[in-house]
């Protein structure tokens, strides 16, 4: 029975490649390079039953991805690693207790809820603050410019990596042995600068196996993200600028649950396998990474696990 | 010295600290009370036992009997699929494996599989159970010609396997944890008195290790509670049961199970403004009475640690 676990990821893999095969046969390298996923799944919805595979391109939700995923994780890194500080080092007993139980808390939120909580609260608030008329019509032929885009999704997501960097930094900074500190004590140096340059170090690897998993889980998640992205490919350009961030967006995962609709079309369902191929190999990457990462260097390392 | 003041960057790293805590703790307080605040008025009992709306036009008059009956009954059946292998594994990593490939080979399996997004699992489980070998987990479709015929692959039970496939490594993980913190001198202790090694492992460590376990199946509930993409995939997303009618007497049970359903979750999703219901109160109702749950689930999880000697107690959300 312990290898079940070994049956499942194979029959995981064998599966969803042997049913992307026919499209990442017929769209070969231009499956990463090229764009227009939305067209090609409306026109695949559409062709005759019996008509060769199309080519697809998901160059925009493999940009969407990165973006979304990206941005978002950089944000929880920042945010996660200081409240992983405060926990371990600025707040009592109680006090550890209590914010440890509110990331908790974060974390068991389901992303529906956060799709939910996105779609009435951050995507109308985002387009009241950053969006004008004037900003929608210079751009109307691009992109239709509306509350639905990457800066929603990235706020989104970075509330929801938050806690996984959180969990495994604070475990990490926690496992870090006290007689580190004192030496630091020692030679004169400030409480932040004992954590800045010696703890922080110190529970590196604790601390990178988090981001990863956040990563993992960013590019991951599909359901809040579908709600607020705004459900288009575009390709970032850099003539954009900043624009870009006010431009909707379609992660792999979220393109995924929003074209689902029409995976009646066997293309389509084939489309989105690939789709699923590439998340499928990107979670690998991060989670072995991760254990990696968190076995490799000396001690610190959390036993190269999720926790909960 | 460098030219630098540390005192002033000490404040402001502790500022930071302090602000980035505040900020999350402040995000989850909202959440809360955004979703008190819009979905309390529609909080009622007959919300709570009434069947959801036929369709998307009278959605607003239906209660949450059936979603909030498929998320309990998913919860148990995908828990009750997943623990027995999980348990089997963590036993195998923890005592009976030697160190080599094999060993790697299993731990590095359930690593990938922690890994691989909830979503692709769904679309996984869509690609396998329409096989005609599993008719027997859902519904078989009669396809006109050769006879061969599909499964629907989309039912409550082939949605109990999916979420065992989701939720088997984060519970392996948790008890390999719980059986590795019961101490050594017990199982050393247990062998000198000439117990064999399944009677240490059975009395011993997994009884020493109960805490552990409860609370790893009890957050893997909350994993199976919380999920949507599984659940949309795989349980069909339909508003009510659609097996044999009325759903709730015995001799339709096995009907329900082998039909397609909906949970909280998808409720949620279906009523947001995402979905095709469009009916926000209601939505926020259902996302009480969901974040409820949870809340419920973890706080049994805290205190069954608590009350049984906090074996694992120190390990962080």
């Amino acid at each position: 029975m312990a290898g079940a676990s070994i049956v499942v990821i194979a029959l995981i893999f064998v599966f969803v490649f042997y049913k992307a095969a026919p499209v990442i046969g017929a769209s070969g390298v231009g499956l990463a390079l090229s764009g227009g996923f939305d067209t090609q799944v409306s026109k695949a919805f559409y062709a005759p039953a019996g008509s060769p595979t199309p080519a697809f391109g998901m160059l925009g939700l493999i940009a969407g991805t990165a973006l979304s995923c990206g941005i978002s994780t950089l944000c929880a890194s920042v945010m996660g690693i200081g409240a992983a500080v405060t926990v371990c080092e600025f707040c009592g007993r109680r006090g550890a207790a209590f914010f440890i139980a509110v990331v908790r808390l974060l974390a068991a939120i389901p992303s529906v809820v956060f799709g939910l909580i996105g779609l009435i609260v951050v995507v109308p608030l985002v387009e009241r603050l950053f969006i004008t008329v004037d900003m929608q019509i210079e751009y109307l032929d691009y992109f239709q410019m509306t509350g639905r885009n990457l800066l929603s999704s990235v706020v989104v997501l970075s509330f929801m990596i938050a806690p996984t960097v959180v969990s495994l930094s604070a475990d990490a900074i926690a496992a870090v042995p006290d007689s580190l500190r004192e030496t630091g004590y020692a030679f004169g140096m400030g409480h932040f600068r004992v954590i800045w340059k010696i703890v922080l170090p110190s529970a590196r690897p604790g601390v990178i196996a988090g981001v990863l998993l956040g990563a993992g889980r960013g590019t991951g998640e599909a359901i809040a993200v579908s709600m607020v992205c705004g459900g288009i490919g575009v390709i970032p350009s850099a003539g954009f600028g900043l624009m870009n961030l006010l431009a909707p967006t379609l992660p792999l995962s979220a393109a995924i649950i929003n074209k689902s609709e029409a995976m009646g079309s066997g293309h389509v369902a084939g489309a989105l396998f690939s789709c699923a191929a590439l998340l499928l190999v990107l979670g690998a990457l991060f989670s072995l990474t991760a254990r990696v990462v968190s076995r490799g260097f000396g001690p610190g390392g959390s036993g190269g696990g999720i926790k909960a | 010295m460098k030219g630098r003041d540390h005192r002033l960057d000490s404040a402001l790293g502790i500022a930071y600290s302090w602000i980035s805590m505040l900020l999350m703790a402040a995000v989850c307080l909202f959440i809360l009370v955004t979703v008190a605040r819009y979905g309390a008025g529609k909080l009622s009992l007959e919300f709570l036992i009434t069947e959801p709306g036929a369709s998307a036009v009278d959605i607003e008059g239906g209660g949450i009997l059936t979603p909030l009956i498929g998320t309990v009954l998913l919860t148990m059946l995908g828990m009750l699929a997943a623990l027995p292998f999980s348990l089997a594994t963590a036993v195998y990593i923890c005592f009976y494996a030697r160190p080599g490939a094999l060993l790697t080979l299993v731990e590095t399996a359930v690593d990938i599989l922690a890994g691989v997004p909830t979503v692709v699992i769904a679309l996984f489980s869509l690609s396998i159970f329409v096989l005609p070998q599993f008719g027997f987990l859902s519904a078989m479709i009669e396809t006109d010609g050769d006879g061969g015929g599909m499964a629907y692959g989309r039912s409550f039970l082939v949605c109990a396997v999916t979420m065992a496939i989701m939720i088997l490594p984060f519970v392996t993980k948790s008890i390999i944890e719980s059986l590795r913190s019961v101490p050594g001198s017990y199982i050393d202790g247990a062998f000198a008195l000439g117990a064999g090694k399944w009677r240490v492992v059975a009395q011993i460590a997994l009884r020493c290790a109960r805490p552990g376990i409860v609370t790893g199946t009890v957050l893997g509930m909350g994993r199976i509670v919380g999920d949507t993409a599984i659940v949309w995939f795989a349980l069909g997303g339909t508003l009510r049961m659609t097996g044999v009618q009325p759903w709730y007497m015995p001799e339709n049970w096995i009907s329900t199970l082998r039909n397609t359903g909906s949970t909280l979750t998808t409720y949620i999703y279906y009523t947001s403004p995402a979905g095709e219901g469009n009916s926000f109160d209601t939505a926020f109702g259902a996302s009480l009475v969901l974040i409820g749950m949870i809340i419920l689930l973890n706080a049994a999880a805290a205190l069954v640690g608590r009350a049984w000697g906090g074996g694992n107690g120190q390990d962080a959300g």
